[in-house]
Formats: C-alpha cells, structure tokens, sequence
C-alpha cells in the first residue's frame, strides 16, 4: 500500500489546515481502498474461470485461491475497524430481537 | 466482546452454536435433509414458521471464506432440498446466532418470503457463459468482410512500406468488426432461448475472452427444451465460440429480497 506509506512517513509540511484537508481527502482514498472487495471477488471469478476451463491445475487454484482468501479477510478487517458492514459472520434481523 | 459477555451473563448462557442458512422453502413441518451441511458434513434441518422453513445446519459463529470447498458444500446443499422443493436461496455465509434469531427472520420477511415462493414456483435457473477463440473470430471476420481482407492482403503484401497509418486502420476496423459480431452473437443467442425462458439476465463477464455471462430463469416444464436449445446453438457455433452450461440452479440470479439484516455481535 504505497500511497499509505507515503502519507505515514511523510515530513510534516505546510500550514496545520492545508495538512488536515489533504488528510481528509487523502484517508477517504485509502479508505475505499482498503475497504474495496470488489476487485478481488472479480479476480476469485477469473481464476474458477481458469479452473473450468482447463488453464491452470488443481494445485495451482488452491495455491492462489489462498492469496485471494487473505486478501479478502484483509479487506474485512479494515471493514471492521472503519466500522462498515462485511459480507458473513453473524447476522439477525435488525431491531427484530428486542421487539419479539 | 466485554460488553456482549456481560450482558449476556445477566439474562441466559449465550449459545455456543450458530445456524447457517442456506434457503427458504414453503414447507409446513420439520424435514431432514442428511448429514450434507457445511464444515464438514453437519446435519442439515428445518428451522419452521407456519409454513415456512429455513434450511440450516448447526455451526460454530465464524465467518466462512468464500473458498471452492465451502461454496460447493453450501451450493450442495440448496441443490439436494431444490430436488423436491421450491426455495429462496441466501446468500453464501448467511450465519444467525440462534434458532430464535432465524424464526424472526421468517416472522419478520413472511410475506415477502411468501410472494417470491410464488413467483419462483417450479422455476429453475441456468447459467451460461459464452467465450470466443479470438483468433477464429478474427479468421472468420477477415473471410467475410472484404476491406478488412483487402488492407490486410495489402500490408501483408508491401510489408516494408506499409504505414503505420494503414496497420493502425486496419486495427480499428477489426475492433470495429469484433465488437458487431459479438453484439450479432449474443443477440442471436438470447432471441434463440427466448421462448424457452421466462427471463435472463446478463451479468458483467469476465476476463477478456467471454461475450457472454447470462443466466436464464427457466420453468421445470421447458427444462428438456431448453437444453435442446442450448445443444443446437452450441453445435450452430462450434467453430467460434466455447459454452460453459451449467445448471439447473435456484434462482440465484432471479431473487432480490432486501433483508434489514443487522451485525449480531
């Protein structure tokens, strides 16, 4: 993640309001970054593609199937800490328990 | 977590065990379905509202990657229960933390639940993707369009002194011709299975050699001839295109039910 590296080690510059505004801006891109699954559910359906099709092997799949499963509960830590719903997990219908 | 143990102390013992959802049915007493469940073969059965049942299996409150192994143990499941019945499939991963919690959710969802099953009665879904040999498309485009033919016999021809400019059209003019016969194909495709179907759907395709991503809501009855459909159309473009068919399916693709569902922590 270079872009966040970039950011933490950053000398700090420039007038405290230029720096809070860049800051905003700039944890919101990092935030959708990290907090985006799409890109590695599109890439879990290529490779099953690839599978079916013939390309790659069974040791091949699970070996990469393996990257893409960290990647996702990567994705649903950060999902967590920035407080945002994550596919999975325990569930029940909202507000629905207390009005039984 | 100290928050959730401390108040679950006050009232009763939290319960250790989970229910994993995998599909709704309209069935009016409790069913077994085998020891097929996910994580390693747990016992899947009926959670029942009126006539309504969840199909579940008991399970530990975990999240479950989407890997090939669970995804076809929960797609294992909901095919066995879709040989007698009609269900609304969940979606992969669906955890409840107790049999109360999945009873309100048929309480709660009873008529939307209701309405679909009605709609979906008998319906099943089949998917089908469409990738193209891009080389054999390229082949059969410069067979039939003659000014594709024409620049190419020509760059071929004064391949020193061809220009950048004549390579660059002809470039365009193949992307051009790609692009109309994959719309001419999958146009084709779906007029072809239209009366065989009640919908379809196209889904974002995926990688860079598929057309077509589809999935088709098909009645029980038309099963046969839509199989027969999708074998001649098959056979009508074998030198062209490759069918990946699979099926029959719940109606993944066919159900939009919004559940207010909430974290349970």
């Amino acid at each position: 993640m270079g872009l966040l590296t970039n950011i933490l080690l950053s000398p700090f510059l420039g007038p405290v309001w230029a720096s809070k505004w860049t800051l905003d801006k700039v944890d919101r891109v990092v935030r959708e970054e990290l907090t985006d699954d799409t890109p590695i559910k599109e890439d879990l359906m290529k490779l099953q593609m690839e599978l079916e099709m013939g390309e790659i092997d069974d040791a091949e799949y699970v070996k990469r199937e393996a990257e893409i499963m960290r990647r996702l509960r990567e994705v649903r830590e950060w999902r967590e800490k920035y407080g945002m719903s994550i596919g999975g997990g325990p569930v029940r219908v909202a507000g629905g328990n207390e009005t039984e | 977590m100290t928050a959730e143990s401390a108040a679950a102390a006050a009232t009763e013992p939290a319960p250790s065990e989970g229910k994993y959802v995998y599909c709704i049915i309209r069935h009016d007493r409790s069913r077994e379905f085998g020891e097929i469940g996910i994580g390693s073969g747990a016992r899947v059965y009926t959670v029942n509202h009126n006539d309504l049942a969840a199909v579940v299996s008991d399970t530990p409150i975990v999240i479950y990657d989407p890997t090939r192994e669970n995804v076809l143990a929960h797609e294992f499941v909901n095919e066995t229960v879709m040989r007698e019945f009609t269900l609304i499939p969940m979606s992969f991963g669906t955890v409840f933390r107790s049999e109360q919690d999945v009873q309100t959710l048929l309480k709660s969802t009873y008529q939307a639940f209701t309405d679909v099953l009605d709609k979906m009665q008998d319906k099943i879904e089949f998917g089908l993707k469409i990738l193209w040999d891009r080389d054999k498309v390229v082949a059969a485009i410069e067979r039939e369009n003659d000014e594709i033919r024409r620049l190419k016999d020509e760059i071929t021809r004064n391949a020193a002194s061809s220009t950048y400019f004549a390579r660059m059209q002809l470039g365009r003019l193949v992307e051009a011709a790609m692009e109309e016969a994959s719309n001419r194909y999958v146009t084709d495709i779906h007029e072809q299975l239209k009366d065989v179907s009640v919908a379809s759907r196209s889904n974002k395709v995926i990688g860079d050699r598929m057309i077509l991503n589809a999935a088709f809501l098909v009645d029980r009855k038309d099963e046969k001839p839509f199989d027969e459909k999708v074998k001649a159309i098959s056979l009508q473009y074998e030198d062209l295109l490759t069918f990946k068919y699979t099926g029959p399916w719940p109606p993944y693709n066919f159900v939009n039910i919004k559940l207010k569902l909430e974290k349970a922590t």
